[in-house]
């Protein structure tokens, strides 16, 4: 809502300088956005909440003043003169066919106007500096008014009106060509105003382009009328018609400025010998205007749920001076027919406390009592595998959850082939047009990126985030690509591979008392645009449901005995996994076996095709006793006697 | 060879041994010198030879003498053996202390994490419970139970990303009130972090972006607490005890009162100003009957904090975008713990 000072001196003595003003609407709720000077004037742009149409409008916001502060005092306005009319009553029959959405409808009936004629140089002025242009005097003077006391009014050419005007629901698909050039189709929930040929303005947005009111206009119908708040409120938008007009009806217009609204009109009309008019019409259906709701006042509660300590007729003198009806007896309020935000118990108590000031309420602290703080898991644990990655070099990114069509989003986080996206309809653009399936294509986007903008030897990242596939769920990725240190003086370097992604799960499962085999997670590489990345998935929402199930820390006692360690080093197979040998040597079950360490493993030159060289280091321990060289060279023997015979692995000298 | 003269010869040997072993710098130097004293062509062994020459008392005397002498330069050696081997007195090896070490094992932390945690900490520590709600919502729990019906005009202030499933985008973590709500019984004191999604993207909006929720409910609680939580909270994220504070009336459909919240700034000129922080308010009558919760008996608060706001005024970072392009110049700036 904008407006000037001089404007708003109309209606009130204002003896502050106009930051001081603006300091007051501000901490009342009326943001005061920016203050600027304008045509010797003082420009003031208030951010209005949805919920105060009460203020969208220069008189509402002088009222909201005086109810703010009693040294902002009420001019004595120029009554409304009764001017006689000019002219002869319209001959059109109205016929107001939705008297539930339009309870209130005014009309008035203009002749003989000039297109020589000028808008009064004030009203032009003040529109010049609010940012309304000049169009037509008819229409000049119906937007001033708008500013000025918040009603909508609107102009028809009364000579391109075909027949009767009726205020009715659109037909479904019926379309309306507006003053704005656009063609809209309608449903029927729109109500429109239409003579016997076509729909003549969509009620309370815009007028049709057919019957706007234009230079060549000579005479002139006047429309200000009251339509329901639910009539208007979103239709507007789904057509992306918003106008001030729709705007001011859809947050609730006064319902009884219709009639004040054409007086002030004929006022102006009358002084500026602008034109003829004839007499003001209005049609009403008094049981169908909002209805006001007393509310019973709770002092106590008022007093408890903004915690001041405020006596019952202050606040009584709070609610009249925001134009409330109040009585005493039952203690009972009503709203005034501009407040459309005052209907329940709450709404006065935001009132009182606005107007008893926010910073005069004190501060308190309330009594928490003590109780047992219950960890939530999934912070936690989100917590530490983050540190546990910043711990070791790898930096954290955070992308958009959406993303686009490129291949790398063809699957899910396990990998599988996955086509069946949470598209976005109402995307902003194609590149973000469905929801990410997994993490991997933003931290690869990021290392091309960066290898592009900070071109480094080694990249180290990684991202925890949900991810939409069939199911949605919390996992973290991270993505290593290049060297496996950065560019440094000493170290040998190499090139990451999957093992290194290995440990990392290997530490993770560690930081919770886990084993690798308990985690459910994918590791994987993949070359992308010439770089080559590793890529390791896993899912928290599982980890954190396996440590749910997972035993506390306990100790467990070790044995204070000296252990022998006994070395294998072997040929086998190449599809032989370590875990199935791990398994073999598990179900032999050597009960002194304490450890074992995988020390090399080896494919290439001087180990035949299909066979892999690996290392093993046994450890021998017995709880009770010391053990022998004799029983630990048995049980080596033994292991070896089934990797053998299982696996026919070949002893390397 | 008079006996007054080994005498002071093997004074003057012995001198010079303890005096020398005792300054050996290592074990080789130390051998060195064992060699010299007591070695082959050493004088002592010289002596030895030349006893032959000397007669019964006389060779018995000076034979002692020499043995008496040898076996205190031997004490010497492995005394100062002991010593050299046991201390870790090594050749200098050129450490340069001002060379780079050789391996950082030191990531970063995105600034949106860090400052949620460190938000989060303060409520923690201010008993409040985490917890999380989803990013893909119904209408219902992100609207209407909000007191936010369909032709609501709040509904314009929200641009709201839509699924094919009409479904949607959480714009706020609000819905996260309505979710634990549902679940729970009062009193219920937790906060909410998440991503949230608005379709707004320019200079000061990304489409996606991060939210705290915060929700009281309890018997007897006012406005008053309200501000007092969020005085607490504001004064311990910016460890700022004199931070200028200012509640302003405002409007959100599921609290009633509403404030903003604004803190003094300096800004680079030096002038201040008001910087608004984030909305809160008591929560609206209409949301806690919508969850089955009387609201004749129990009242709450609720706020939400805007978390990329928080970090920019935290750590200056002037330019919202940054958040999400990763890039390693902006990322790597955030190394503290």
């Amino acid at each position: 809502m904008k407006l000037t000072r001089n404007w708003l001196e109309d209606y009130l003595d204002i003896p502050v300088n106009t930051e001081d003003l603006c300091h007051q609407l501000t901490m009342a709720g009326l943001e005061v956005d920016n203050i600027s000077l304008v045509n010797n004037d003082e420009l003031i742009d208030i951010d209005l909440t949805p919920n105060r149409s009460d203020c969208l409008s220069v008189n509402g916001v002088a009222r909201e003043l005086r109810s703010i502060d009693k040294k902002y005092k009420r001019k004595v306005l120029n009554k409304n003169i009764e001017v006689d009319s000019s002219c002869e009553n319209i001959k059109i029959n109205f016929h107001i066919a939705e008297k539930e959405v339009c309870p209130r409808y005014g009309f008035m009936y203009l002749e003989n106007v000039s297109s020589s004629l000028n808008t009064p140089e004030q009203i032009k002025k003040r529109l010049k500096s609010i940012g309304i242009k000049s169009i037509h005097p008819v229409v000049d003077i119906l937007n001033y008014l708008m500013i000025d006391i918040g009603q909508p009014m609107h102009a028809y050419d009364a000579d391109k009106i075909k027949g009767d005007i009726s205020v009715r629901f659109a037909k479904n698909k019926e379309s309306f060509k507006a003053l704005d050039g656009n063609e809209y189709k309608l449903t029927d929930k729109n109500i429109v105003v239409s003579d016997d040929n076509e729909i003549i303005s969509l009620a309370g947005i815009i007028g049709s382009e057919h019957c706007s009111v234009t230079s060549k206009s000579k005479n002139i119908i006047i429309e200000s009328a009251f339509f329901k708040p639910k009539a208007i409120a979103n239709k507007a938008r789904e057509l992306k018609l918003q106008t001030e007009s729709s705007q001011r009806f859809e947050r609730g217009v006064d319902f009884n400025l219709p009639e004040e609204a054409l007086l002030k009109l004929r006022n102006i009309l009358c002084e500026n010998k602008i034109c003829d008019f004839s007499d003001i019409n209005i049609i009403n259906q008094t049981e169908n205007l909002p209805q006001k709701n007393n509310v019973k006042l709770d002092f106590n509660k008022i007093r408890a749920l903004i915690g001041i300590d405020i006596s019952d007729h202050d606040i009584i003198n709070i609610l009249s001076s925001i134009g409330c009806q109040i009585d005493k007896e039952t203690s009972s309020v009503k709203s005034s027919s501009y407040r459309y935000d005052l209907s329940i118990h709450a709404d006065y108590i935001e009132e009182i406390a606005r107007l008893y000031g926010y910073d005069n309420i004190p501060i308190i602290s309330e009594k928490i009592s003590a109780h047992p703080i219950k960890k939530y898991l999934p912070f936690d644990v989100t917590n530490e595998i983050k540190k546990y990655f910043y711990n070791n070099s790898f930096s954290e990114c955070i992308n958009y959850s959406f993303v686009n069509n490129s291949s790398l989003e063809n699957f899910d986080w396990k990998n599988n082939e996955f086509d069946k996206h949470h598209k976005i309809t109402n995307y902003m653009s194609l590149e973000q047009n469905k929801l990410r399936s997994n993490i991997d294509s933003s931290l690869i986007k990021n290392i091309h990126y960066n290898n592009n903008v900070n071109s480094q030897n080694s990249y180290k990242f990684f991202e925890v985030s949900n991810v939409f596939s069939d199911k949605i769920e919390k996992v973290l990725t991270c993505v290593v690509s290049g060297d496996r240190y950065a560019e440094g003086w000493s170290l040998k370097n190499r090139k990451f591979d999957k093992y290194d992604m290995t440990s990392v799960v290997e530490d993770i499962a560690r930081l919770f008392g886990l084993k690798k085999s308990e985690i459910n997670y994918i590791i994987k590489d993949t070359i992308n645009d010439k770089m080559h990345f590793i890529v390791l998935t896993l899912s928290i929402d599982d980890l954190i449901n396996t440590i749910k199930k997972s035993p506390e820390e306990k100790f467990i006692n070790y044995s204070k005995f000296p252990y022998i360690r006994r070395d294998l080093s072997f040929l086998i197979d190449v599809s032989i996994t370590y875990a199935t040998i791990l398994k073999l040597i598990k179900k032999i079950n050597v009960l002194s076996l304490k450890k074992i360490l995988l020390f090399d493993l080896y494919i290439g030159k001087n180990v035949p095709n299909g066979k892999k060289s690996l290392a093993m280091g046994f450890i021998f321990q017995d709880k009770e006793k010391t053990l022998t060289h004799e029983q630990a060279d048995l049980y080596i023997e033994t292991i070896l006697k089934e990797l053998q015979s299982e696996f026919n692995i070949e002893l390397r000298k | 060879m008079s006996g007054k003269t080994l005498k002071s010869d093997l004074k003057k040997v012995l001198e010079d041994a303890s005096k020398l072993i005792k300054d050996a710098k290592d074990l080789s130097e130390l051998e060195l010198f064992r060699v010299k004293f007591l070695g082959k062509k050493s004088l002592l062994n010289s002596f030895m030879k030349s006893l032959s020459d000397l007669d019964g008392e006389q060779k018995a005397k000076a034979g002692k003498s020499l043995n008496i002498t040898k076996t205190k330069i031997n004490d010497l050696i492995s005394e100062k053996k002991k010593v050299l081997s046991n201390s870790d007195v090594k050749k200098d090896d050129g450490f340069d202390p001002s060379m780079p070490g050789k391996e950082s094992s030191i990531g970063s932390l995105h600034p949106i994490t860090k400052t949620m945690n460190y938000a989060i900490q303060i409520f923690e520590s201010l008993k409040f419970e985490c917890v999380e709600g989803p990013e893909i919502e119904d209408d219902f729990h992100n609207f209407t139970a909000l007191n936010i019906p369909d032709t609501h005009p709040a509904r314009a202030m929200h641009d709201t990303f839509y699924l094919a499933d009409n479904n949607l985008l959480r714009t706020h973590t609000s819905s996260v009130q309505v979710r634990i709500m549902d679940k729970e019984n009062p009193p219920i004191r937790i906060i909410a972090p998440g991503k949230v999604y608005r379709k707004d993207s320019d200079i000061t909006h990304t489409p996606m972006f991060h939210q705290i929720e915060g929700l009281y409910i309890d018997k007897d609680i006012s406005f008053s607490n309200l501000k007092s939580i969020i005085n607490i909270f504001l004064k311990s994220f910016f460890e700022e005890d004199e931070l200028k504070i200012r509640f302003r009336p405002s409007y959100f459909p599921f609290t009633e009162p509403s404030a903003e919240v604004d803190i003094e700034y300096i800004d680079s000129k030096g002038n201040k100003n008001w910087l608004e922080i984030l909305g809160c308010g008591m929560v609206h009558p209409n949301v806690l009957d919508m969850a089955n919760i009387d609201s004749s008996i129990y009242s709450g608060y609720a706020f939400g904090l805007g978390v990329e706001r928080l970090a920019m005024l935290k750590l200056g970072i002037t330019d919202l975008r940054l958040f999400y392009e990763n890039d390693l110049r902006f990322l790597k700036q955030f190394q503290r713990t």
